[in-house]
């Protein structure tokens, strides 16, 4: 096998597998096998960008996207108890027109993308290149842009995460009564004199 | 893209050839080599004997969800700690208290959520 | 073998597009499959912003990929957030009974 041949071939792997897991998740008739198909469509296009030396995005996508949101996904079908066959009623009345809208949409991108050349003057537009950053790394290169010419979209996932972790909490999180919770201030601050008392007890009287 | 860096993923490549080939020779040798005379009783679920009291697919609680929801999040503030980390030299004191001014609002969060009692079981 | 170029790539991420928004189209009243879909999109979107990035040779693509992740992280734990929230409320998930605030 020559040198050439091992990336097409990767190429075509991944992409082949991600386009049918991509079908599965959205063909499955059981949603945890889809949640599961949406795990592999996830690792090939971590392989794709691995292909493309995006390396960070890559193991980002592994990180978080298998590693949490796949698994938030698997939380919630298997939490709630839902009848998915009921849901799948009627499901294949609006085939036609989603097969039509597909395939209107993918043969405008495939006509679009295949016809494509880039502007001979687009390297001088170019606002952070490569080249510029001369790191050893992948990470490094994102590392040295991220924080500094993309400060501003940083902070802004940074608020977009807060949003979230609120928005999370006053959804999900409820009050339910008469649950006894541990609080530390009032443990520590207790005395022996507030709670504690020494009575006199008188023979045969006992105490009341 | 560039075969250097496929050669560099190289050893990855071995050991999910290595992952996967163990996998499927237990599991493939466990169904070929094993007896499989499957009956009624052998397929039920067994729970120390008696019948099992309820569906293997029960609903857990919702607390479960809130959690892995804040892993989520403070997942992806870990995710933009790495390239920071390895770029510290580069990005100067700019870049720290970008990065800091990132990590107070999500501290903001975290307070929030330990307020209001969101990490507490009970 | 043609030589992979961008277009292949651009060529997938159409593909991976089409497929989500088609998903959204069969499973209209699974909402959980619906926000499934969805990432699906934003994921053919992230492999367009690290191809042209590849191409150009520029790095800003691979920054807004991150960025992108970050909301499609975000959106996925609110939307199945809202969806529990629902679900305990109706006992349901249908996406067609949420019609109560219709005039």
């Amino acid at each position: 096998m020559n040198a050439e041949l091992i990336p097409a071939v990767l190429f075509y792997l991944f992409a082949g597998v991600l386009v049918l897991s991509a079908m599965m998740v959205v063909a499955s008739r059981n949603p945890v096998h889809s949640v599961l198909f949406l795990i592999l469509a996830f690792f090939n296009a971590a392989g794709l960008f691995l292909l493309l030396g995006a390396e960070f995005a890559a193991f980002i996508l592994v990180i978080v996207y298998v590693g949490a949101v796949a698994v938030l996904f698997l939380f919630v079908v298997m939490m709630l108890d839902i009848d998915f066959e009921q849901l799948r009623k009627g499901a294949w009345k609006s085939l036609p027109v989603g097969i039509l809208v597909g395939l209107v949409l993918v043969s405008q991108m495939v006509m679009t993308a295949v016809n494509w050349q880039s502007l001979p003057t687009a390297g001088s537009s170019i606002l952070s290149p490569a080249a510029r950053h001369a790191a050893a790394t992948n990470t490094q290169a994102v590392g040295a842009i991220l924080y500094t010419d993309y400060v501003y979209p940083f902070q802004i996932a940074g608020l977009i995460l807060l949003v979230a972790m609120i928005g999370a909490i006053v959804l999900t999180l409820r009050d339910r009564g008469g649950v006894l919770r541990q609080n530390i201030n009032s443990q520590i601050t207790r005395k022996a004199s507030d709670v504690v008392e020494v009575r006199k007890v008188q023979k045969g009287a006992g105490i009341s | 893209m560039s075969s250097e860096l496929i050669q560099t993923y190289f050893p990855v490549f071995v050991f999910l050839l290595l992952a996967i080939g163990m996998s499927g020779v237990m599991i493939g040798l466990s169904f070929l080599l094993a007896k499989q005379k499957p009956d009624a009783e052998k397929l039920s679920p067994y729970e120390c004997g008696f019948d099992p009291f309820s569906d293997a697919r029960h609903k857990f609680d919702v607390r479960f969800y809130l959690v892995s929801i804040l892993f989520i999040i403070f997942d992806l503030e870990i995710a933009f700690l790495f390239p920071w980390a390895v770029s510290l030299g580069a990005i100067g004191m700019f870049g720290f208290w970008s990065m800091m001014v990132f990590l107070g609002v999500l501290t903001i969060g975290f307070i929030y959520e330990w307020r209001k009692g969101a990490l507490e079981w009970e | 073998m043609m030589p992979i170029t961008i277009h292949h790539f651009l060529a997938v991420a159409a593909i991976l597009f089409t497929i989500g928004v088609f998903g959204i189209f069969l499973n209209r009243k699974n909402i959980i499959v619906i926000l499934m879909s969805i990432e699906l999109i934003l994921l053919s979107v992230n492999i367009n912003f690290v191809a042209f990035g590849a191409q150009l040779g520029d790095l800003t693509g691979q920054v807004f990929t991150l960025f992108v992740l970050t909301v499609a992280a975000a959106e996925a734990a609110i939307g199945l957030a809202i969806l529990v929230v629902y679900f305990r409320n109706r006992n349901t998930i249908a996406v067609d009974d949420i019609n109560m605030m219709k005039g």
